[in-house]
């Protein structure tokens, strides 16, 4: 960790001046440690401007992943105030946000927390060298699981501040030391997807076009540009959710009305929040 | 801990020391700035990675049929996407089109011919082979046929289109020879096309809010339902964000379109004629006609001479508009008087302004008159057939396989019971109703004057659910000797039949499309089966020629699918692009070099063609027509008859003369209205109307007392109206339709958000729940249909249907068990008495605490 941490402070000074006086009038660090090394650094933006709120995001996820009844990886919520007639309605789509977690720790909390985070394969994208485990985080920023390391302890569930983790009836863990019967599951940014070259399967339905997926380390993508534009990164308190919690999300959203303010996510609900239903 | 997961981590054999690349994509491509990620068109299954197999179709969740691609996995249908090569979607699809696949694979699904073993509605059932199933019916259908009775065998649909229609109506229902045919399209929009048809001609606008500058909506929740859904509502949110285009939108109720429309106007239901009206006065009195609306103006009829001059026109129109100030307007609907002032002048002031309307105008007792106000105001903006406008709509041309000489009907006749009451001042009335008038077919059964089906087949619809008066329908379908119906879901109404023939859904069958393309282009589209179809249901389609091969009059082909690849191997445009081959790869075409069609009313007719043989002008109107194409037996009595009084003119139109010059103009298609785009209708004031735009009160709303409350309906994003509650996707989403009520409105009668309270018409009355909210106008109260449903399997009702199986491992993971209520059990079917569209939004209730 100290290694990663001394890596991280040298990009960076690397990424030049004005990130890092950002960082400093935040108190947040950006996620800019892989910047040099050549991967990717997948994240998405959510336009909020574009979002009118039809959930094809959230039915064309279920039907990728094959997702069971009361499990969500991708959800759209209503956001309402406001008194007759000025009343507001306003739509937030939701997913795992794919954190980077804090700059010291270099994983968001669910990874962090997780037993078996390194019990898997030894794998390398492009020159970095990494190890998958029953939840990782991977160098181009996605985090991932495998149920076969999982042993149903739920620590990464209890992790995540958003809610965005629960236990899929479909996944029967086998391990002889598990905990519990039954595996997690969140979305994975559709890596499947991703890995072969398409978007994630919410960015191809998305009719506003309000998801926007790309690769932060790629000045030339939609994402670059648009944090480019409205300083998503620098201005994470504003464009990410719980920015309190420091997990340094990858998914950012652009929200000129300020909806993220006004929308809370409760410690204790922050499960069933995290459905899709309305009346 | 950790010594243990080492043992396991071993035990599960991954060799330690191996290092694997994570992703084929990525192999060599990792390095950021490399990657191009594509859209879509491809997918993989997240367990292992393999391609799924992609097979362009298209979609049938709702009318708008997007084309699509469907994604199957070891045979099985696990995904759906948008072509993203369709000019229409941009390879985009809603929560309806994803959840498609539910059609297929829902537990509670009929997969076998079911005959009924009980009493009507007791729920037992009998399942019988294919072979008795057609035997039953094609004995059934032929003895009326050879008796001289085929208008005895009454077809009702819901949803038919294109290639499905053509098989089934133009081929099979033509062979047999009855013209006993229902549609729904009165319980759906069908006033609005009636209104079209009075004024504009052909039916169905298209709004191009991909050059418009400002849209102004009344009553259509674009974002959520519109009948071209994906087409338009993508296209209005992109130039909402990246061209500033304001959207203001008119409703009852704070809609997605209406929360994400610039600003949201709530209105008093049923008004909407009002306020347009006197945005048409503002426009008139500030002069904002000048320049493109005063130019448009010679193509329109205003007053009752067709040679009025464009001077004379405005003189009319500002006399008849006179009276409905904006003062007027706003006593009447709650809007304001100088908003709607100001959204006229900006309406009128901007370069090019799209106005849109639907049910939420079109569905009441005056909505034949708010959609002639809507061409009223968008004419005298010069807003119609133009790029930015409302624009004619333009769909795809198909030829297809026609019924055989030798299989012609040897009687063909149909009962009156689809139009309504022929009587002036019955309740079943209404004088122009050019989409028939579904909501009174059973009450005509029941009345029996114009004759009583013997058979009564009802095909992707729901009598006894969709229309209003729900308790009656059910009683009156129960009285008519032969109830059959092709279906994939056992819901209120095939709970009633004597024989359910198992549908397929429409990702197992064949078909060509055409819906309307918003580019004005027109884009050739097929469905083909994805998999094969479950169990052993089949294509209706299908049935019919089995039907017809049975009964004597063979279609001319084998299959729906040869129907279809006929249609791609003979059609223009998609017989030289390579046929039925290259549909099915392909999904899509469009002739690559077509420009987007507007101004189509400037069409000059040649000279020639009003001097063919038969072609005769008519004074009255000013049309030329060709006499020789319309009912009349002779040219004297046609020139006696009159152009507007002849059978069939319509058809037999050429041109309309204005000026000295014969113009195409916006040519007549179910009624015979003069080529003028006609704001002025000679045909509606020979039945008694005023012949231009009127506001008109609705009776129920003239007597109402301070306790009463007017109810509407709507619908949501994810579900489709009334066929999709046994889709789980959809209701896991929304499976509960509370009533919608205003805090004031609900205070004043005690009530309080989850209480449960009853809602009474003057037919009946519901009990539901209350949900008091910030969303809505007093006064009112607002039930979505969708929901509430006593049948359609455990997603939709909880209840298992007879032939449901278990065999959906997301059974035991449903976790909703409230399933709504019903609202049109209060809502009685009533029409608007120009156009016979059910006046959805209209009925008066009285809401307490139960």
């Amino acid at each position: 960790m100290a290694k990663k941490e001394e890596l991280s402070r040298r990009d960076l000074l690397k990424a030049g001046g004005s990130v890092a006086v950002a960082a400093a009038a935040t108190g947040l660090m950006p996620a800019e440690t892989e910047a040099a090394k050549g991967n990717p650094r997948y994240a998405m933006v959510i336009d909020l401007r574009r979002c009118i709120g039809c959930r094809g995001c959230t039915v064309a996820c279920k039907s990728e992943n094959g997702s069971a009844l009361g499990r969500f990886n991708a959800v759209v919520k209503n956001v309402e105030f406001g008194d007759y007639p000025d009343t507001q309605k306003h739509f937030l789509p939701r997913l795992c946000n794919h954190c980077a977690g804090e700059a010291d720790k270099g994983v968001p909390p669910c990874v962090e927390k997780c037993p078996e985070n390194a019990r898997g394969k030894r794998m390398k994208l492009g020159k970095e060298r990494y190890r998958t485990g029953a939840t990782y985080k991977r160098p181009d920023g996605m985090i991932l699981y495998d149920m076969q390391y999982c042993i149903g302890c739920y620590k990464c569930i209890e992790a995540c501040p958003y809610g965005v983790r629960s236990i899929d009836p479909f996944v029967k863990l086998k391990r002889e030391d598990r905990e519990k019967d039954l595996g997690i599951a969140k979305c994975t940014f559709c890596d499947h997807r991703v890995d072969k070259g398409v978007t994630p399967s919410c960015v191809n339905t998305c009719q506003g076009g309000a998801r926007i997926f790309g690769d932060l380390n790629d000045p030339g993508s939609e994402v670059s540009k648009l944090n480019k534009e409205f300083n998503l990164e620098k201005k994470r308190e504003s464009t990410t959710l719980l920015p309190g919690e420091k997990t340094m999300p990858h998914v950012f959203y652009i929200d000129p009305h300020k909806i993220l303010a006004r929308y809370k996510i409760e410690k204790e609900t922050k499960e069933k929040e995290f459905m899709d239903v309305f009346e | 801990m950790s010594s243990l997961s080492r043992r396991n981590f071993m035990k599960l054999g991954m060799a330690g020391g191996a290092l694997l690349a994570a992703g084929e994509g990525l192999k060599g491509s990792a390095l950021a700035g490399s990657m191009k990620l594509q859209m879509g068109g491809r997918d993989f299954s997240p367990e292992t990675g393999s391609e799924r197999k992609a097979i362009p179709t298209a979609c049938w969740s709702c009318v708008t049929r997007c084309a699509a691609m469907g994604f199957v996995e070891d045979g099985r249908l696990v995904k759906m996407e948008s072509n993203p090569a369709s000019i229409r979607t941009e390879g985009k699809m809603c929560s309806k089109g994803q959840s498609g696949i539910n059609d297929v694979y829902f537990p509670d699904r009929i997969l076998y011919p079911m005959k009924r073993a009980g009493e009507r509605g007791e729920g037992k059932w009998k399942r019988i082979s294919w072979d008795d199933a057609l035997t039953e019916l094609s004995g059934r259908m032929k003895k009326l046929r050879d008796d001289g009775h085929p208008e005895k065998f009454m077809f009702h649909y819901g949803r038919m289109k294109a290639s499905s229609s053509k098989l089934i109506k133009s081929v099979f229902l033509k062979g047999y020879g009855t013209k006993t045919i229902g549609g729904h399209t009165s319980i759906c929009e069908g006033g609005k096309w009636t209104a079209h048809e009075l004024t504009w001609g052909g039916h169905y606008d298209n709004w191009d809010f991909d050059k418009t500058d400002f849209v102004l909506n009344f009553g259509s929740n674009v974002f959520e339902t519109h009948t071209n859904h994906i087409p338009t509502s993508h296209r209005l949110i992109r130039a909402m964000v990246e061209r500033g285009v304001r959207l203001v939108t008119f409703d009852v109720r704070l809609s997605n379109t209406a929360a994400k429309s610039n600003e949201w106007v709530p209105i008093k239901p049923g008004t909407d004629c009002a306020v347009i009206l006197a945005m048409c006065n503002v426009v008139l009195n500030k002069g904002l006609y000048k320049g493109k609306g005063e130019a448009f103006m010679k193509f329109v009829k205003a007053t009752e001479n067709h040679n009025a001059s464009v001077a004379d026109k405005i003189a009319a129109l500002k006399k008849h508009c006179a009276n409905y100030t904006p003062a007027w307007a706003s006593r009447i609907s709650g809007v304001s008087a100088s908003k709607i002032e100001s959204l006229a002048v900006e309406f009128g002031k901007a370069k090019t302004a799209c106005l849109v309307s639907y049910r939420g105008t079109a569905a009441h007792y005056n909505g034949n008159e708010a959609e002639r106000a809507c061409k009223m105001l968008a004419s005298l903006t010069g807003n119609i057939d133009n790029p930015g406008g409302r624009c004619k709509a333009v769909g795809a041309g198909w030829k297809y396989p026609h019924l055989p000489k030798s299989s012609k009907a040897p009687v063909t006749k149909g009962l009156n019971v689809t139009n309504g009451h022929p009587d002036k001042g019955h309740p079943q009335h209404s004088a122009f109703p050019s989409h028939g008038m579904c909501q009174s077919v059973l009450k005509m059964i029941k009345s029996g004057h114009a004759g009583r089906p013997e058979i009564y087949m009802w095909y992707c619809y729901n009598p006894v659910y969709v229309n209003g008066e729900n308790d009656e329908n059910r009683e009156i379908m129960k009285t008519i000797p032969y109830l059959v119906t092709s279906n994939i879901v056992y819901d209120e109404s095939s709970k009633l039949a004597d024989l359910i023939l198992p549908d397929a859904t429409y990702l197992e069958r064949y078909d060509w499309e055409d819906m309307v393309d918003p580019n004005q282009i027109g884009e050739h589209y097929i469905r083909q089966a994805l998999v094969k179809p479950l169990g052993e249901s089949e294509d209706l389609g299908d049935t019919c020629i089995k039907l017809a091969e049975r009964m004597g009059f063979p279609l001319g082909v084998k299959s729906k699918k040869e129907f279809v690849q006929k249609s791609c191997d003979t059609t223009p445009g998609v017989k030289e692009a390579g046929g039925f081959a290259y549909m099915q790869k392909h999904g899509v075409w469009h002739p690559p070099d077509k420009k987007p069609y507007y101004y189509r009313y400037k069409n000059v007719i040649p000279a020639s063609a009003t001097k063919k043989d038969g072609v005769i002008y008519d004074e009255v109107t000013g049309v030329y027509w060709n006499w020789k194409k319309s009912k009349a037996k002779s040219e004297a009595e046609a020139k006696k008859k009159g152009y507007s009084h002849t059978g069939n003119a319509a058809k037999a139109y050429v041109g309309q003369k204005i000026g000295d010059t014969v113009y195409e103009v916006f040519k007549p298609d179910k009624i015979p209205k003069s080529g003028y785009l006609e704001l002025y209708s000679m045909l509606m004031k020979e039945k008694g109307f005023n012949p231009l735009p009127t506001w008109m009160e609705a009776p129920e709303h003239k007597t109402m007392g301070p306790d009463d409350l007017i109810m509407t309906t709507y619908k949501v994003a994810v579900h489709i109206h009334s066929r999709s509650a046994h889709r789980k996707w959809a209701s896991e989403i929304y499976h509960d339709n509370p009533g919608w009520i205003n805090t004031k409105t609900a205070a004043a009668r005690g009530i309080s958000d989850g209480d449960r309270i009853k809602v009474k018409s003057r037919i009946s009355e519901i009990v539901t729940t209350a949900r008091v909210t910030e969303k809505i106008v007093p006064g009112i109260i607002a039930i979505s249909y969708h929901v509430g449903r006593e049948e359609s399997g455990r997603y939709g009702s909880g209840k298992k249907s007879p032939m449901g199986h278990d065999n959906d491992p997301d059974l035991k993971n449903m976790w909703w068990n409230t399933h709504g209520q019903h609202p049109n059990f209060i809502i009685p079917n009533t029409p608007d008495p120009v156009n016979g569209q059910q006046a959805w939004m209209d009925t008066v209730v009285t809401v307490t605490k139960a």
